[in-house]
Formats: structure tokens, C-alpha cells, sequence
């Protein structure tokens, strides 16, 4: 019984321990997103923008966030039988539309770095539905 | 020696192959190749909508917050 208890107990630990990064907002992160470094792409991943002071360590977070948005992007692809790059383009297109902060870069559709104000809304890529 | 007379071979049936290739100048019937695929790319996008939310939802700490 007890083993039993002790065992559910790992396997939960353990789920929690998977989903948990999934689900945290990365606060280094989010404070290199509001302080103009790094920003959401067309292509449905994450950016350093060029010449942004950016320390070894948001590199690592940008790069680490990236390969799970790629794991995501691809399993998700296999199931709706699409190309990995659609899938996350459609994801590009929700982001774009409702995760891009006011003051907040981004990188749109061909390539070019732009920042959202209150005057300039975000440029959505051509390949988003209306 | 051997082998630069392998070379030599292999450059010849390279040549005589790349010669056999027809060269076609026929003048493409649909210049607008490009967007003809924007447009299917959109219809896929159009269909993995709910997906790209669904997605965004579960993985929220991935992406940013909600903005305003």
C-alpha cells in the first residue's frame, strides 16, 4: 500500500515536473520581451532582435523556448497531417493577433523588425485568415 | 594514375549525361506560381485556426501573455 502511495506519488511529481515549464510564464523572458530584445516572429518562433544587448543566458531560454514551440508545432503537423512550417505559421497568426503587447518588437512576414504602439498596430502576415 | 582515369571517365558521363538533358524554353503557362500557393496556404491556415488556439491556451508560458 504504502509503495503504492510512494510510486503514484514519483509519477506525479513527475508529470508536474513535465507540464510545469509548459505552463510557468518565463519572467526573463517576459521582461527581455517589454524591454524591446527579443520578440515574436512570422514564423511562429521567437527572435533576438539584431544588436540587442542580449545575455548568454535569454539566448539560451530564447533557443530552449524554441525547440519546444518546435516540438509542439511538429506533433500537432503529424496530426492534422500538415507541414510543420503551416503549423506554426497558424500559430504565428493567433500570436500575432493577440500576444503582441503595445511597445512590444516583432518580426514580420518579410523579415523586418517592427515595434506595436498605440498608434502602430502589428502588421499581420499575409497568410492569416481575416 | 588508376584513378584519374576513373575521373576522367566519370567527367565524360557526366557530360554526355548533362548533354542528353532537353533543354526546354517553353515559356510558362501560370507566372503567378507564388501565389497560387499563398492560397493554399491560407486555406490550411483558415483550418488550423482552433488548433493554433488551442495550442496557444495550453502552452501559455511558451508564448506571451495576453495583450491588450
Amino acid at each position: 500500500m504504502m509503495r503504492k502511495l510512494a510510486f503514484a506519488a514519483v509519477i506525479a511529481a513527475g508529470l508536474a515536473a513535465a507540464v510545469a515549464p509548459a505552463l510557468a510564464q518565463d519572467a526573463v523572458l517576459n521582461q527581455a520581451r517589454a524591454n524591446g530584445l527579443i520578440g515574436e516572429q512570422a514564423d511562429g518562433y521567437l527572435g533576438i532582435v539584431p544588436g540587442a544587448d542580449v545575455s548568454a543566458d535569454i539566448r539560451s531560454r530564447v533557443d530552449q523556448n524554441n525547440i519546444q514551440r518546435r516540438a509542439l508545432y511538429t506533433r500537432r503537423a503529424a496530426q492534422r497531417n500538415v507541414s510543420v512550417n503551416e503549423m506554426a505559421a497558424a500559430v504565428a497568426c493567433e500570436v500575432f493577433e493577440n500576444r503582441i503587447g503595445i511597445g512590444e518588437r516583432y518580426r514580420n512576414e518579410a523579415g523586418q523588425w517592427r515595434q506595436r504602439t498605440t498608434s502602430q498596430p502589428v502588421q499581420m502576415p499575409s497568410f492569416c485568415p481575416d | 594514375m588508376r584513378m584519374r582515369a576513373q575521373m576522367l571517365t566519370g567527367l565524360g558521363a557526366a557530360i554526355a549525361a548533362a548533354g542528353c538533358i532537353p533543354v526546354q524554353i517553353q515559356a510558362p503557362d501560370e507566372p503567378i506560381e507564388i501565389n497560387l500557393n499563398v492560397n493554399i496556404r491560407q486555406e490550411v491556415i483558415v483550418r488550423l485556426e482552433r488548433d493554433a488556439e488551442e495550442l496557444l491556451e495550453n502552452n501559455s508560458g511558451l508564448f506571451g501573455g495576453p495583450s491588450q
